[in-house]
């Protein structure tokens, strides 16, 4: 079996007094799409940096293609370290044109500055940037800046990539786009990659796999279905998407219902509280019995608030018992926007 | 890193309390109640306090002006307040003297004359528009850091009137800057030379600074040379009195000025108060720098004192009367030393900007930033009892005090744009496949050039003005340009001096506006990025 590409075995990092990461373990495979989701200040930077080679981590290791390149004792330098990074403010350098920044990797592999640019130009062909060649960053808008970082990156040629919330400056409608590129072109080298977001939507569609991240610690691994479907707790049922929590009244647990595993027209009643128009389908907060319900249905609001409807549940999941240390969270219904 | 600084600032601070305890103890007494030193102390007070009391709503006022992007001729006046910069201090003392003293350029012209010029009076309304860029820079950068329009719209949106918005949003947010300013001005007021001895010793106004300069004039006196001493160590007390409060207060404010990343234009104004305050501006410019530096020239081009400045009395006569060996021999001098001054200032700066990132170098930066405190005269003498033995009367000794005395100078510029730069874009390099080295070379110094070239800039220009050390350690064979023109001054050769003069503040302009041009081309980048940001749309008061 082949060593996995990147290794992630007990890290921890702190900030002088302040603990980011404790003891986390993860590991991705050849090819393979990792994304860390979690609330920012949950330690996703932090993580992406140390795998990096940004900061040394208290304890733990972090293995490259089975070569250990950071631990407590010893950190190889980044550049050293064979990964790509595109980050989130692009960190693109104000004095060079996307040209000679596509043209930077090259340049430091030894590469001669026309073999260089000659790669950066194809490089920035492909992702449709070709013309904006000898453009400074300040004459870019941040799609394009961002292109240019992925050309970068790219062009570093690295078997792991990592993404730090590489959309988090984007516009919306410019940030669908970007990321269809992204994961087209990272699939097309055959790299693995980590990918950092704090968008549910965004990471459940992309990614292989699925990290979740709260206030340091891993809280679950898995793939997107098992994530969304089966989380662990209501912590990571939030973080991955719109969900309700019903108490049951034949026993002392707590139901998780997403939107569209429950229905209206069925054997329960509720009263509607709230209805919002969302394009492809409507959502309607309901007041049961068990507590406020969100529902999800196709096509626009059949109903108006104020309303008696009956409701009934394709599917659930129970809940683990509260974990009293994250019970920071929000306990009502959290309406999607 | 830390022995240089102790060398430099350290060492001499030391050796002159020794001086005065165990070589003037016996005297002590004697030397305190000496005639006319309660006078010296006295007035350098009252002219500190004075100086930025005056000179603080001054250039605050200018700044709140000169950000109203309605404002005519915008950038015209944002040189013309600059302008004093590039006068060495002296030289605009003087060209007040012949602007407006009894025989000056007015006087001939219009036979007004204004007799308090040279006296009290006139030193501290020189030192106050000598002082006013200085509160003016900073005040426009808190301006720039801190108060952003949105503030401002948002108490308009609430209600508040324009005098009530300077009243309770932009005035408090300036706050920082406004005891940041007030404590450089006290200081540097505390310990300036060249005006007061320019304009005020011939009317017999003394101060701490003219007073260790006559000191050690009388070399011959060693009790008057302990006085020097214990004058120097004077002026670090009072010094300190005024800043450790003031540091304390403040924290760490003083030392790190946040970037200005915001736009720094303001809401607008009706037009005619916009006309008023171009008004005002242009003729504060005129009559605080531009009228002096007229009569200057004229003076210099001008036969004989008292004819008026016609063209039939003009000559080139002053000019090559002046152009001697001597002249061209501290014309080089001062310009290699300048040149060497702010070639090892930038590094040495640079390298504590670095260190200080890391928790050791800290402490380095704290003494480097001290040595913005410490008067010229006092770090003068502390050097020359230091190190005078081996290298005083060398060009080695006045290096040696440029450099303790400018270390900040340099370092603050440098540090500021560190600072500034993303750390993701260090990072970027890095994971690119940058060594260290390789990174700094590429993606670091580039961003960091204007930076550095500024440092440069700024102490090749002070170490060129700079006559308060020049002119206590100067020996046969190193006298700067600088002391040549206070010497000429003080013999009375009106239009040597004022030749002299002119040429001085021309030697300075040729590499000022040289580097500035080159920063403003490598900032080419970073000024596009802002100006690529949308200016918001002014609010028209109604």
């Amino acid at each position: 079996m082949p060593a996995d590409t990147l290794e992630v075995r007990g890290l921890s990092v702190a900030y002088g007094s302040v603990t980011a990461l404790s003891d986390v373990h993860l590991s991705v495979a050849p090819g393979e799409v990792l994304a860390l989701l979690g609330p920012s200040g949950s330690g996703k930077s932090t993580l992406l940096h140390t795998v990096a080679g940004f900061h040394p981590p208290q304890a733990g290791e972090v293995w490259l293609n089975g070569r250990c390149v950071s631990s407590a004792r010893r950190s190889e330098p980044p550049e050293r370290r064979e990964l790509a990074m595109v980050f989130q403010n692009y960190a693109l350098w104000p004095h060079l044109s996307a040209l000679d920044t596509v043209a930077y990797p090259a340049r430091r592999r030894g590469e001669s500055r026309a073999q260089a640019r000659e790669q950066a130009l194809m490089m920035l062909d492909r992702l449709n940037i070709g013309h904006l060649s000898d453009r400074h960053p300040a004459e870019l808008s941040g799609g394009e800046q961002q292109r240019v970082g992925l050309a970068r990156a790219l062009a570093r040629r690295a078997s792991l990539y990592l993404f730090d919330e590489p959309t988090a400056h984007l516009d919306t409608h410019v940030r669908g786009v970007f990321l269809e590129e992204l994961v087209t072109r990272q699939r097309d080298t055959g790299a693995a990659a980590v990918y950092a977001a704090h968008d549910a939507e965004e990471t459940l569609g992309l990614a292989d796999r699925l990290a979740l991240l709260a206030a340091g610690h891993v809280i679950q691994v898995g793939t997107p279905e098992q994530v969304y479907g089966e989380p662990v707790d209501e912590l990571a049922a939030r973080l991955t998407g719109p969900a309700s929590v019903l108490t049951t009244p034949d026993g002392p647990g707590e139901l998780l219902v997403r939107p569209e595993w429950a229905s209206l027209g069925g054997n329960r009643s509720a009263r509607i509280r709230d209805v919002w128009f969302r394009g492809p389908h409507s959502d309607y907060l309901l007041d049961t019995a068990q507590g406020r319900l969100l529902v999800r249905e196709p096509g626009p609001p059949a109903h108006q608030r104020g309303e008696d409807v009956s409701w009934g549940l394709r599917r659930s999941w129970p809940l683990r018992a509260r974990d009293p240390a994250r019970a920071q969270t929000p306990s009502s219904v959290a309406v999607p926007e | 890193m830390a022995l240089a600084a102790a060398t430099v600032v350290l060492v001499p601070l030391l050796v002159m309390a020794r001086t005065v305890f165990v070589e003037g103890s016996a005297d002590l007494g004697d030397i305190l109640s000496s005639p006319g030193l309660g006078t010296a102390v006295r007035n350098t007070f009252l002219l500190a306090l004075a100086v930025t009391v005056l000179s603080l709503p001054l250039g605050t006022a200018l700044a709140l002006a000169l950000r109203r992007p309605d404002l005519p001729a915008r950038a015209l006046w944002r040189v013309a307040i600059l302008a004093p910069v590039l006068v060495p201090d002296f030289v605009l003392g003087y060209s007040w003297l012949r602007a407006y003293g009894r025989a000056g350029f007015t006087d001939d012209l219009f036979g007004l004359h204004w007799a308090g010029v040279q006296g009290p009076l006139g030193v501290t309304v020189v030192l106050v528009v000598n002082a006013v860029p200085l509160v003016y820079l900073i005040t426009a950068v808190g301006l720039a850091a801190r108060s952003e329009p949105a503030m401002e719209r948002a108490a308009r949106a609430s209600g508040a009137g324009a005098l009530s918005v300077l009243r309770t949003i932009t005035l408090p947010l300036l706050r920082p800057a406004t005891a940041t300013a007030a404590v450089l001005v006290f200081v540097l007021t505390l310990g300036t030379f060249a005006i007061p001895q320019v304009m005020g010793s011939p009317a017999g106004f003394t101060t701490i600074t003219t007073r260790i300069y006559s000191n050690l004039a009388r070399s011959s006196d060693p009790l008057a040379f302990v006085e020097a001493v214990t004058l120097a160590l004077l002026l670090v007390v009072i010094a300190v009195i005024v800043v450790a409060p003031a540091d304390a207060l403040l924290g760490p404010r003083l030392r790190v000025t946040r970037a200005a990343t915001t736009d720094p234009t303001a809401a607008a104004g009706t037009r005619s108060s916009a006309r008023w305050a171009a008004t005002g501006i242009g003729l504060y410019s005129l009559l605080a720098v531009g009228w002096p530096l007229l009569a200057l020239v004229a003076t210099a081009v001008t036969k004989a004192v008292g004819l008026p400045p016609s063209p039939a009395n003009w000559t080139l006569d002053n000019f090559s009367t002046i152009l001697t060996a001597r002249t061209g021999d501290a014309l080089g001098r001062s310009i290699i030393l300048a040149a060497a001054a702010a070639s090892v200032l930038v590094v040495l700066g640079g390298l504590v900007a670095a260190l200080e990132r890391n928790r050791g170098g800290r402490s380095v930066a704290t003494l480097v930033t001290l040595t913005l405190v410490l008067p010229g005269s006092t770090l003068a003498l502390g050097m020359l009892i230091a190190y005078g033995r081996w290298i005083g009367g060398t060009l080695a000794i006045i290096l040696l005090c440029y450099i303790a005395k400018l270390w900040a100078v340099a370092h603050r510029p440098i540090s500021g744009a560190l600072d500034r730069l993303p750390p993701d874009e260090l990072h970027a390099a890095r994971v690119s496949g940058a060594s260290p080295l390789t990174a700094i070379r590429t993606v670091v110094l580039r961003p960091l050039a204007p930076a550095l070239l500024a440092a440069w800039l700024v102490c090749f220009l002070t170490a060129l003005h700079e006559v308060t050390m020049s002119s206590l350690l100067y020996g046969p064979g190193s006298e700067t340009l600088a002391v040549v023109v206070l010497n000429s001054a003080e013999l009375g050769q009106v239009g040597a001096t004022s030749a002299l003069s002119v040429v001085i503040t021309m030697v300075l302009l040729a590499p000022a506006l040289a580097v500035w041009f080159v920063i403003r081309w490598l900032n080419r980048d970073r000024v596009d990025l802002a100006r690529s940001i949308p200016a918001p749309e002014p609010v028209h008061a109604s």
